[in-house]
């Protein structure tokens, strides 16, 4: 397996884990009180700090279980990495524009803060799924 | 983006007119990673005429020796 690929099911497993739990924890208080009341800005950053640090960890553990592939990449493994990176911009555009919307129509700023986080998140599991589908499938760039 | 190339080849059959080269072989001779050999000979990747010139020149065919366009397309 190409290091690319080990890297991108390390972001897919984090962001899977990361989304889950902030979301667990944020749907289990929606389901109790009104979402101006709920405890979301915290639990966010853990979940922000945890995805950054857990996807170093993953890498470098990825890194150190073959060294010599570690730092090898080729022209598929650029053109797969580019694709991939543009259909996690077209969601996180997406997500932005949510956002933007609802600061429009001034909604919570629940809702706005997590139509960010969640574009975010989403990004990096979308640019990730590609990546992967592209690895395991026929890819031409053209 | 998801159709398998209509660019057939030869690599394998190369690879194993040159003394059994295995995948590996050819991708450090290349200088590109065992699976984008993988990839390419099971026509899931086509290659950029750069890297193409350069497996044939491992094997010292010609181009058309290794990557065949048939007139058929399927």
């Amino acid at each position: 397996m190409a290091f690319l690929e080990k890297s991108q099911w390390v972001v897919l497993v984090v962001a899977v884990a990361t989304l889950a739990a902030y979301g667990t924890w944020t749907l289990t208080q929606a389901l109790s009180k009104p979402v101006a009341e709920i405890d979301w800005v915290q639990p966010m950053i853990y979940s922000i700090v945890a995805f950054v640090v857990l996807n170093v960890v993953g890498n470098v553990i990825a890194a150190a279980t073959n060294p010599n592939e570690a730092d090898k990449s080729d022209q598929r493994d650029k053109e797969i990495n580019a694709f991939g990176e543009r259909v996690g911009n077209y969601l996180i555009i997406a997500g932005a524009c949510v956002a933007l919307v609802l600061t429009m129509v001034a909604a919570d700023r629940f809702w706005i803060g997590n139509a960010i986080y969640f574009a975010g998140i989403l990004g990096s599991l979308g640019a990730s799924v590609t990546k992967i589908a592209a690895y395991h499938g026929p890819f031409q760039k053209w | 983006m998801v159709k398998p190339t209509h660019v057939t080849n030869s690599i394998r059959t190369l690879r194993f007119a040159n003394g059994e080269m295995t995948q590996a072989d050819l991708a450090d001779r290349v200088g590109v990673t065992r699976q984008t050999i993988i990839a390419i000979e099971q026509r899931k990747y086509s290659p950029s005429l750069e890297m193409a010139f350069q497996i044939a020149r491992v094997f010292n065919v010609r181009l058309d020796e290794v990557f065949q366009y048939p007139d058929e397309q399927g």
